[in-house]
């Protein structure tokens, strides 16, 4: 029979069977792990960048509601001590395979949200304060930033999602043990997190 | 040669590709469906969709003007659009979807914005394509909505604030014409790398039929009935399952593949 099998690949049928040999193995998924890990991976830059731009806004945003609110020094400085305690946080490549690190992050980012939250909250007391341009530009930032962060997170979550399918579920979890042993699965937001982490920031 | 057997297995050689495309397609199919969103969107109707019936149709015609010259000028796509219903979703929520559903914008420059506006929730939001982030901000899409488009919708008067909101959208994104100019510039198609790979491939991929084709037409003069079967069954395949992209759909306005990342402001009255 192996003389049939390479009288049948004789001629031009090479260069074919070559070609779907390719193809099935492409089909097979042996490229879905890498590229889902780099679409997950593109997906959690995008979040740490919401969150770095949310950061980026606060000392602007502390500094126009003490302007007009000095007196609320306790949830100014709840924000400023949240915000110093999220950027201390180290985030590197590990973040995203380590439960724990990942936690923390989580919750460092968590606890900025609510202390940023109350800043709003406080700031609805101050009719000079909510009226000026100055905090109005500031706020709609904000309430942007919120919304890209709750954007990028839903990306992200679901990215994992299709990553981490990938790896338990055939054929990828064949090339997840032979050919990409490294690949940890990724950690992600979970629901409860994410209605608890994200508060609505709501002005009106 | 195995003479006897050839036949049984020249039929096995152009069958089982079929079935392994097949199989090959049907999860991706399968993964596109449930990936799909929760909510039921409009159908796009153009520039300007108005799901909820508030726009009379001259002012619908004025503005599906207004938006396609813009899109002339600086290949901007901006789309107004009217929904009855928010199903229960956040207007945020709801207006990102949309957007990504209709992929609004240029595939590349992903220079979308869209005005949604829900009547029905009093809520308005204008959400901003990646590309477009920079000229129209979150903070000027804010003023745009408290200043032009709440105070008419709170006297009202629907049709007046849509349009206040749209003429001043237009306004930002014309307001730096050299910027305005450029992004039509970079708007424009270009060859990219994949895009030279695709073309390769295509014309490997023609030449290597060519050849067989060659090599077919050039025994197939001497052959029996076996390789006129052949011929005529093979041909069959690649004539009938090819399909030329449907030409007949371009004059319908459809999103360029663009994205958005959340970008805007929202409002409500």
């Amino acid at each position: 029979m192996g003389g049939s099998f390479a009288a049948r690949l004789s001629g031009w049928r090479v260069p074919l069977f070559a070609m779907m040999v390719s193809l099935l193995l492409a089909g097979c998924g042996v490229n879905a792990i890498p590229s889902s890990e780099e679409h997950a991976k593109a997906m959690w830059s995008e979040v740490l960048n919401q969150y770095q731009r949310r950061s980026d806004l606060i000392p602007n945003l502390v500094e126009t509601v003490k302007g007009y609110a000095a007196q609320e020094r306790d949830v100014l400085t709840s924000v400023i001590e949240a915000r110093a305690k999220a950027t201390a946080v180290t985030v590197d490549a590990s973040t995203i395979t380590d439960p724990e690190k990942f936690k923390q992050f989580q919750a460092a980012q968590a606890e900025l949200g609510r202390a940023l939250g109350r800043l709003i909250a406080v700031s609805e007391a101050y009719p000079d304060l909510k009226s000026s341009q100055n905090f109005l530009a500031l706020q709609s930032q904000i309430e942007g930033t919120e919304n890209r962060i709750a954007v990028a997170r839903r990306d992200y979550i679901r990215a994992v999602q299709v990553y981490n399918t990938e790896l338990k579920t055939f054929p990828g979890v064949f090339w997840a043990s032979t050919f990409y042993r490294s690949y940890q699965p990724m950690e992600t937001f979970t629901i409860t997190d994410e209605q608890k982490q994200v508060p609505k920031v709501k002005f009106n | 040669m195995s003479g006897t057997a050839a036949p049984v297995e020249r039929r096995t050689t152009v069958r089982w590709p079929v079935s392994a495309i097949v199989a090959l397609l049907l999860p991706l199919v399968l993964v596109w469906s449930s990936s799909a969103q929760a909510y039921s969107f409009p159908e796009l109707a153009g520039r300007v969709t108005d799901a909820a019936g508030v726009l009379d149709p001259a002012i619908r015609a004025q503005l599906e003007a207004q938006l396609a010259a813009q899109e002339q000028k600086t290949s901007d796509q901006v789309v107004v659009a009217t929904v009855p219903s928010l199903e229960g979703g956040a207007v945020e929520d709801y207006a990102n979807a949309l957007f990504r559903e209709w992929r609004i914008g240029q595939a590349e420059k992903n220079n979308g914005v869209l005005l949604l506006v829900a009547p029905h929730e009093h809520q308005v939001r204008i959400e901003v394509g990646y590309g477009l982030e920079g000229i129209l901000t979150d903070a000027v899409t804010s003023t745009i909505i408290r200043t032009a488009i709440v105070p008419a919708f709170k006297a009202g008067d629907l049709a007046g604030g849509i349009q206040k909101g749209t003429d001043a959208i237009l306004e930002v994104l014309n307001l730096d014409p050299e910027e305005a100019r450029a992004r039509a510039a970079a708007a424009e198609p270009e060859m990219t790398q994949e895009d030279w790979l695709g073309l390769l491939f295509l014309v490997l991929a023609v030449a290597f039929l060519a050849y067989l084709f060659w090599r077919r037409m050039r025994n197939g003069g001497s052959g029996g009935p076996r390789s006129g079967r052949r011929r005529a069954g093979e041909a069959a395949v690649p004539v009938t399952t090819w399909s030329w992209g449907s030409d007949s759909d371009s004059d319908r306005w459809s999103g360029g593949g663009g994205s958005s990342g959340g970008g805007g402001a929202s409002g409500n009255w």
